[in-house]
């Protein structure tokens, strides 16, 4: 094992594996800021620049990239409530309160420490226990999915901010979109609409830039007439002043990178599960619940150290079993693949020098995207004092540019806008968008899952409530789901008896 | 003055009118002037993605020009391949194809707005057949035994696979008919999370394409116990083709064929080039080595040949299309 780690120190001490990291981060912060580019577009599009380095360069460089970019979407999420990657969607619900009460650099600096204590700690867990907790991740079948995927719907309530029936009709409106498309198991088209482009469902990424990028710009358009004083930055300067903060938040950032790193784990959950989960836990433990959703440093710090926490853990199951968790990660498999490296024990043993090179390259650049992404968010900040006739039209530009091309295709232009007007009616009145997000993103996975355990019990129904109750880690879960609905009754009651009185 | 007016308007005449000249010119050169573009259905980063890109790399001093990858993901290629059938026929917009995918989108939808016949093939580059897997420690040892299993109960036996109505979905439908038999098939989202559902003891057996079992199967972790194709799997040559398995012939249609087509209407001279390119690149001992380090199966067909076996399997398919509707 130390011998490993020796032999992955020399493959790290060649400048040119640190020059590849550097480039990785640096180019991965300005993929994750733009909304419409996102870490797997980062991945797929670099991969074939790797093809003549040496395979641990070119995966450092692949490394670099997915964790600079799943951790730089919190500053646009922050400071324009547009979140850069569908993995910053938690960031904002904070982060953006506390940038228009004027404190943007705590924000991003606690975004930015979160982010790397996360992702050092899940490269710590891939570089120890990789293997036992791959066999862990074999253990999740379909009727487990399915429950996570509900229990994932709990934490609604969390988000909701006081208004649990507009945090449920956001909910539901979620779920009913993430069943546009073919049906996961027979393929049957569902409100397709004849148009080829809806046959895959809504594209996540295009309709999270309708839903956060339109409503920002119309309601700066409405505001035109207003004072266009930027808010002031009221708070020091000096990213590096709030480092003391993070330590005092220790308990929060140990439960946000372990819930981020067993959600990496698991395959196919994702970046953005996470960082909802850790924001859920959060907020039910904390001593100042009432803060969430108004600018609350707690849950900036704990989206953003799980979100970077998922990243090491779903390079476990992929290097250990071959097994990718995200779309990042199906990439990265690609990238490793092509230089006829084969996931699993080899990987480990016959290929040392390359494997823990590699994983060693995670920690200098979860290290390096503290000082490249405090850099870039310094001028970013300055977005805000942009006046706002020339930021709106920037940012419905860069939305309509963005969506189109993910798929080069003007149906998503169209797609997106059509999600902001959703975005919109519910930002009038009110309800929160981030349940609707959730909706998106868990609803096809929780259908899809639902439907497999059914067609591998055969559609016995009786068959699939024993399974959901007998199999250890779905009654677990099963557990988890009743608790947090529970506890969400039990608070609402308490709100609305507080709201009588 | 006036000689100086004049010569003035005929320079700028000419100056106008010279670039035109050098396009004229240009067209009468050898094909390919410019770079050429290669329209992909799937989305970078895929396994058809990775394909295309490595072949793109290796064929450009064959062919003289850089072939630029353009994806077009979505709706299960029928994006990608509608956009090709559509394409100018000048000879710079070609496309990397999905047999059988590409007749099996046209068979099974409504208003597909493109015909078998706008495309013309040029070369196959790959040919990836299903494989049926088991996890390593099941007690199904070899093909015989699977097959006992599911005769014993019909319908009963898990077998997951990419789906719905995929290649490999389109290959376990063929093998049912075949053998006889019926077995529970279960869609997963790609040849990955049906491997892992294998691993994980969720489904009796997997039908993954080859190329995406390999890793595992070398690394001891699932057992394959028959390919479903003709001749035995390059990189797995232990693995009995089916026909060896069981003793009946089943027609391995549900191979997936990477191949490169062009619009209907490109010149026969372009055709010839690009075919000579792409014949070329499959000797290009560079291109070889690079394929068999990344496990690439591939299986070299020329335009006609190619062309030949979309017919043929086209039409063996249709008859199975309504058992996966």
């Amino acid at each position: 094992m130390f011998e490993n780690i020796l032999i992955g120190l020399s493959s790290l001490s060649d400048p040119i594996m640190l020059a590849a990291i550097a480039a990785g981060v640096f180019g991965g912060v300005l993929i994750g800021i733009l909304p419409g580019l996102t870490s797997t577009m980062g991945v797929a599009l670099l991969i074939p620049v790797t093809f003549s380095m040496p395979p641990q360069v070119g995966l450092a460089m692949l490394g670099g990239i997915y964790l600079a970019s799943t951790y730089s979407g919190a500053i646009s999420a922050v400071l324009l409530n547009i979140p850069g990657t569908p993995a910053a969607v938690a960031t904002l619900l904070d982060g953006h309160p506390m940038s228009r009460r004027g404190q943007s650099t705590r924000a991003l600096a606690l975004a930015t420490f979160g982010s790397s204590i996360g992702g050092l700690l899940s490269v710590v867990a891939l570089l120890f226990i990789a293997p036992p907790l791959a066999e862990f991740s074999l253990r999740f079948g379909s009727p487990e999915y399915f429950l996570l995927a509900v229990f994932g719907i709990t934490v609604i309530a969390s988000l909701s901010a006081g208004a649990m029936e507009k945090g449920i009709i956001a909910g539901a409106l979620g779920l009913l979109l993430s069943t546009i498309g073919n049906h996961p198991l027979t393929g049957e088209m569902r409100f397709t609409m004849d148009l080829p482009s809806l046959y895959d469902g809504i594209p996540l990424v295009v309709s999270l830039i309708g839903l956060y990028s339109v409503p920002e710009v119309i309601s700066m358009i409405s505001k035109r007439k207003q004072s266009n004083k930027p808010v002031f930055n009221a708070d020091k300067t000096n990213p590096m002043a709030f480092m003391p903060e993070m330590f005092k938040q220790k308990v929060n950032v140990l439960r946000s990178s372990l819930i981020g790193i067993i959600v990496g784990i698991i395959p196919g959950v994702g970046c953005s599960v996470g960082g909802f989960l850790a924001y859920d836990a959060a907020k039910r433990s904390s001593k100042k619940p009432e803060e969430f959703g108004n600018g609350s440093p707690e849950g900036v710090v704990a989206s953003e150290t799980s979100n970077n926490a998922v990243t090491g853990g779903t390079l476990i199951p992929l290097l250990t079993l071959g097994v990718p968790g995200n779309p990042v990660t199906a990439v990265l498999l690609g990238g490793i693949m092509i230089h006829g490296l084969r996931p699993g024990p080899d990987l480990f043993t016959l290929n040392a020098d390359i494997t823990y090179g590699f994983i060693l390259s995670l920690f200098v650049a979860n290290l390096l995207f503290v000082p490249v992404g405090l850099f870039v968010a310094k001028y970013c900040v300055r977005v805000i004092q942009i006046p706002r006739s020339i930021l709106a039209p920037s940012i419905l530009a860069l939305a309509a540019i963005g969506s189109y091309s993910i798929r080069g295709s003007l149906d998503d232009v169209v797609i997106m806008l059509f999600v902001g007007a959703i975005g919109f009616l519910l930002q009038f009145f009110s309800v929160p968008r981030a349940p609707l997000v959730l909706g998106l993103v868990l609803g096809t996975l929780a259908e899809g899952e639902l439907a497999r355990s059914l067609a591998l019990v055969h559609g016995d129904l009786g068959a699939f409530a024993a399974q959901l109750v007998t199999r250890p880690i779905s009654a677990v879960i099963l557990l988890l789901c009743c608790y947090a609905l529970y506890q969400g009754i039990v608070q609402h009651r308490k709100n609305s008896k507080m709201l009588d009185e | 003055m006036i000689g100086k007016i004049r010569f003035a308007a005929l320079a700028m005449t000419a100056a106008l009118t010279l670039p035109f000249l050098q396009a004229a010119t240009a067209t009468a050169g050898e094909y390919p002037e410019k770079p050429v573009s290669m329209i992909v259905a799937y989305s970078p980063g895929g396994g058809t993605d990775t394909a295309a890109r490595v072949i793109a790399k290796y064929v450009q001093p064959h062919l003289g020009q850089r072939l630029i990858i353009q994806n077009k993901p979505g709706a299960g290629g029928q994006i990608g391949f509608t956009e090709l059938a559509r394409s100018q026929p000048d000879g710079y917009k070609i496309g990397f194809i999905n047999i059988p995918s590409i007749f099996m989108v046209k068979m099974l939808r409504e208003n597909v707005p493109y015909e078998m016949s706008d495309f013309e093939a040029i070369a196959n580059i790959q040919l990836d057949p299903v494989m049926l897997v088991v996890k390593a420690d099941s007690p199904l040892k070899t093909f015989q035994d699977f097959l006992d299993a599911a005769k014993k109960a019909p319908g009963e036996v898990n077998v997951g696979g990419d789906g719905p109505q995929s290649n490999n979905q389109l290959q376990v439908v063929v093998a049912e008919d075949k053998l006889g038999v019926d077995v529970n098939f279960v869609s997963f989202d790609g040849s990955g999370p049906a491997i892992t559902a294998t691993l994980g003891d969720q489904v009796v057996a997997a039908v993954p394409s080859a190329s995406s079992a390999t890793t595992h199967i070398l690394n001891g972790r699932l057992r394959a116990l028959a390919v479903f194709s003709e001749k035995r799997y390059k990189y797995l040559p232990d693995v009995p083709t089916i026909k060896e398995a069981s003793g009946v012939d089943v027609p391995g249609i549900g191979a997936s064929m990477r191949g490169i087509a062009v619009p209907k209407g490109v010149s026969p001279e372009q055709k010839k080039v690009l075919e000579a390119a792409f014949a070329k690149v499959m000797e290009d001992p560079e291109f070889l080595a690079h394929a068999e380090k990344m496990g690439l199966p591939l299986d070299y067909m020329n335009g006609a040949d190619f062309d030949a076996y979309i017919q043929s399997a086209a039409e063996a398919v249709e008859a199975y299309i309504p058992l996966l509707k």
